[in-house]
């Protein structure tokens, strides 16, 4: 397998330097395409915490996330590829960043930095929402609270592996309801489930100062 | 908690208040740091604390919070007072009925009490009459779910995740992004009268309020004018971080600037009150994530003093190396940002550059970059790597040629010069008032300092000086953080000498847990690990207000425990909040540019200020 790739390269590379003179190369679309798309990601930074600081880390003179295409980071969602998460999300900004998903362009990717981001992290309380792909879709999660900035370039460079098994005469994975804009992005089962409580965190139901209260055990206990 | 009796308290202050009060003063307790408390009647509170602010020259408000003790008990509003001339604490409770809380506001004595008793609205309902602008600050306007710091709110909130996530997309950015209703929404600054103006301009209009008087002038001259509103944030690269300023211009001139906060509140406090003692401390260093490891050691502090526990030499010193490395941490960050936001795009790679030096030492350390969680009560998580304080003391020597680069790159650029002297100024008396803390009131000339005023971990024993600014304006703010980098190295030299040596853990098995070995082989130490990891630390009832200087002012703890694992209230009156709601009160006046400069200046963190 190895060697036919191997070949293959040669012979490309091949036929390339002896029509480059010439002018012209053949390739398949698809592939000239997600080259395209993958050596020119423009990422919109959505940072609110402190997952932000090491996003800006990646970003700075250390790590240069430059190096792989991110030269521009995009200030506007209409401009951009890359939704990068980085923080907590509480219910409050939920519909901004919504909004900026909404705004951008297809096509385009959502990274989820940080475990508050992916789930919510240790805040399970009555403000953060618990993952934020109950808002909108996620592409690649980082792992970390905070992530090193080296998980972010990881997660980046798992977009643009993505990117390259993309067919653009595939347009499922980029159909958009318009719809759906600005509604939850899972139906409302969906989110009690991955959003209840669980492992520790169900025992914290401390209702007073002075003496505890028993756990919560469903998240269907809490209906109103 | 046990209430002294009254007069027991041998201040002179206390005495006067009782003579001139009477029976409106409920009761004086000592907590404990033994600091006095003092109950009064709440319907008299304003009466009592004009005076305090008047007549004993209780002049900085450094706090106002609520505290629920929960079962229908009376909601106690608690205000922490300071009196700069004679460096003197005292804090006053009211009680309030949690059924129908309400109590009068103190916004015509300390400008500060604005957003804090707007929050203790938001977090505990009680409402504050007189207050020009009382709405909630940190929950959405909208929120329907109850008052999240009472004990009677659950720790989730009253409903599903999912009709959660529903209410909080059905939001409609567009209501409260339109012309109108921005206006409307009126605060900051303003005092009462003004937001009642505005309103009643608006009605007449429909597109955009218009300035009473010239506008009448200009409108015969044909030449009407409108006030712009212009809505920045809350996803904007200048805010750092998730703020909405809604700024009224006339022309590019700023006529009114609301910031809107709360885009990232995590309920820290609410979350306090359900972890236990030490699992607290991995939440502090969350909150302000530039300079993590000041807040681990605050709070460490302040549990200590509840617990009247003492550390070791070694562990102070280590502590405060700690401190003041995250000093300059977040100082560098604030230079870095700060100039990008000018237009300076050198000194944020510089800065950045040395600040993957000290998380390299947080690493090594910590084995975290940004969330150390490096103290514990009565100790460190561990002592220091073998080779760190060497190290530190690289750093010490090598950072100084950075720092000097940088300053030789901003302090006399005449960009930088014009953008930042003479703009965004505040007075002495006034940034007091208004609540400024940390470099953005030395910055206006009042050397304080709580390294100085009531030092901890031996600070008084270091040499060292305050910087203080003349003018008040950005650039002495620029000057004061770059002198007190310089400072903190000249501690840091200092604190390198005199390392000692001996245990960095207090030795006591109610608050550390034993050595392992000791938990291998004898059954004390087995019972006394099994008795921590079970149980948990417990902390006698009581409550304290602790505070130390962290990079960004004056960073309060006000505790209360009951005698249990977990605390009852875990206040974190955090120097970002109060600074932010000081800035209204700088820019207005000042040309559109210059708000996203003096926003800059006030060095702010969103981790902290919506906690
Ligand atoms: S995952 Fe950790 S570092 Fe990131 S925002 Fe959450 S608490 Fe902060």
């Amino acid at each position: 397998m190895a060697n036919r790739e191997k070949s293959n390269v040669g012979a490309e590379r091949r036929h390339v330097e002896t029509e480059i003179p010439r002018n012209w190369i053949v390739t398949r679309l698809d592939d000239l395409i997600s080259w395209a798309r993958r050596g020119s990601l423009w990422p919109m930074p959505f940072g609110t915490a402190c997952c932000a600081i090491e996003m800006m880390a990646t970003a700075a003179s250390k790590y240069d996330m430059a190096r792989y295409g991110m030269e521009r980071l995009a200030y506007t969602p209409r401009q951009a590829d890359v939704l990068i998460v980085a923080g907590r999300v509480p219910y409050k900004i939920a519909p901004v960043m919504r909004r900026i998903w909404d705004q951008m362009p297809q096509p385009k990717w959502c990274i989820s930095m940080g475990a508050c981001a992916s789930t919510g992290g240790v805040f399970d309380n009555y403000t953060m929402v618990q993952g934020i792909d109950t808002v909108v879709p996620v592409d690649v999660y980082v792992p970390g609270c905070p992530p090193r900035p080296e998980g972010l370039l990881y997660a980046l460079l798992m977009i643009q592996e993505k990117i390259k098994g993309e067919s653009i005469a595939d347009l499922r994975s980029r159909e958009e309801d318009p719809e759906r804009a600005g509604k939850p992005h899972l139906p409302a089962e969906e989110v009690e489930l991955i959003a209840g409580p669980f492992g520790n965190s169900t025992f914290q139901n401390r209702v007073s100062g002075l003496e505890s209260s028993s756990p919560i055990l469903r998240p269907g206990d809490r209906k109103e | 908690m046990k209430r002294v009796a009254v007069g027991t308290v041998e201040r002179a202050d206390i005495k006067e208040l009782r003579t001139r009060f009477g029976d409106a003063i409920r009761g004086v307790e000592l907590d404990a740091a033994r600091d006095p408390v003092v109950y009064i009647d709440a319907s008299r509170s304003v009466e009592i604390l004009s005076y305090l602010r008047g007549s004993q020259g209780y002049d900085m408000l450094k706090d106002v919070t609520g505290l629920d003790l929960g079962g229908g008990r009376p909601i106690q509003v608690v205000y922490q007072l300071w009196s700069t001339e004679q460096a003197r604490p005292l804090r006053i409770k009211a009680e309030v009925p949690a059924d129908r809380p309400k109590l009068g506001s103190v916004f015509g004595v300390w400008r500060a009490s604005n957003w804090l008793e707007r929050e203790v609205y938001d977090m505990f309902g009680v409402s504050f009459e007189g207050h020009p602008d009382l709405r909630r600050i940190l929950m959405p306007e909208n929120y329907e779910e109850g008052y999240p710091l009472r004990k009677d709110f659950p720790l989730r909130g009253r409903f599903t995740r999912a009709e959660q996530t529903r209410r909080a997309l059905a939001m409609g950015l567009e209501d409260v992004y339109s012309l109108q209703e921005l206006a409307v929404v009126e605060g900051g600054a303003g005092d009462g009268g003004r937001a009642v103006e505005a309103e009643a301009d608006l009605s007449g209009v429909t597109a955009g309020a218009v300035k009473p008087g010239s506008a009448e002038q200009q409108e015969m001259a044909g030449l009407a004018t409108r006030h712009m509103i212009l809505n920045i944030g809350p996803q904007h690269p200048a805010t750092h971080g998730v703020l909405r300023l809604v700024v009224e211009l006339d022309g590019e001139t700023i006529v009114k600037c609301t910031p809107h906060i709360g885009y990232l509140h995590s309920g820290f406090e609410k979350l306090g009150e359900y972890r236990e003692w030490n699992q607290n401390i991995p939440l502090t260093d969350r909150m302000d994530y530039l300079a993590p490891m000041m807040y681990n050691i605050g709070y460490a502090l302040a549990v200590e003093k509840l617990l009247g526990l003492e550390v070791t030499p070694r562990c102070k010193v280590i502590r405060l190396i700690c401190c003041e490395l995250n000093r300059i941490l977040s100082h560098l960050i604030w230079i870095g940002t700060t100039a990008l936001d000018i237009g300076a795009f050198t000194p944020f790679l510089y800065t950045f550059q040395e600040r993957e030096r000290i998380y390299n030492l947080h690493e090594a350390y910590a084995g975290a970059r940004m969330t150390t969680s490096v103290s514990r009560i009565g100790g460190m998580m561990a002592d220091v790597p073998p080779g760190w304080l060497d190290a530190v003391r690289d750093f010490v020597e090598t950072f100084p040629q950075t720092l000097l680069e940088t300053e030789r790159l901003l302090t006399e650029n005449s960009i930088w010069i014009g953008r930042t002297q003479g703009v965004g100024v505040i007075g002495p008396e006034d940034a007091i008032n208004v609540g400024a803390c940390g470099p953005n009131l030395r910055a206006s000339g009042v050397p304080y300092d709580v390294r100085r005023e009531r030092p901890y971990l031996d600070y008084e024993t270091y040499d060292f000086d305050i910087p203080v600014g003349r003018y008040g304006d950005t650039y002495d703010r620029y000057l004061v953080r770059m002198e007190e980098m310089r400072q903190s190295l000249r501690i840091l030299e200092q604190a390198l000498e005199r390392v000692p040596d001996g245990p960095i853990n207090v030795d006591d098995p109610r608050v550390i847990l034993p050595p392992k070995s000791q938990v291998m082989n004898s059954i004390d130490g087995m019972i006394a690990h099994f008795k921590l990891v079970m149980e948990g630390l417990k902390v006698p009832a009581g409550e304290v207000w602790y505070s130390i200087e962290s990079s960004k002012g004056e960073l309060g703890f006000y505790l209360v425990a009951d005698g249990g694992p977990k605390p009852v209230r875990c206040r974190y009156r955090t120097p970002s909040f109060i600074n932010m709601s000081t800035l209204p009160y700088l820019v207005e006046g000042e040309l559109i540019a210059d708000i996203i400069a003096v926003n800059a200046s006030i060095d702010i963190v969103l981790g902290e200020i919506d906690r």
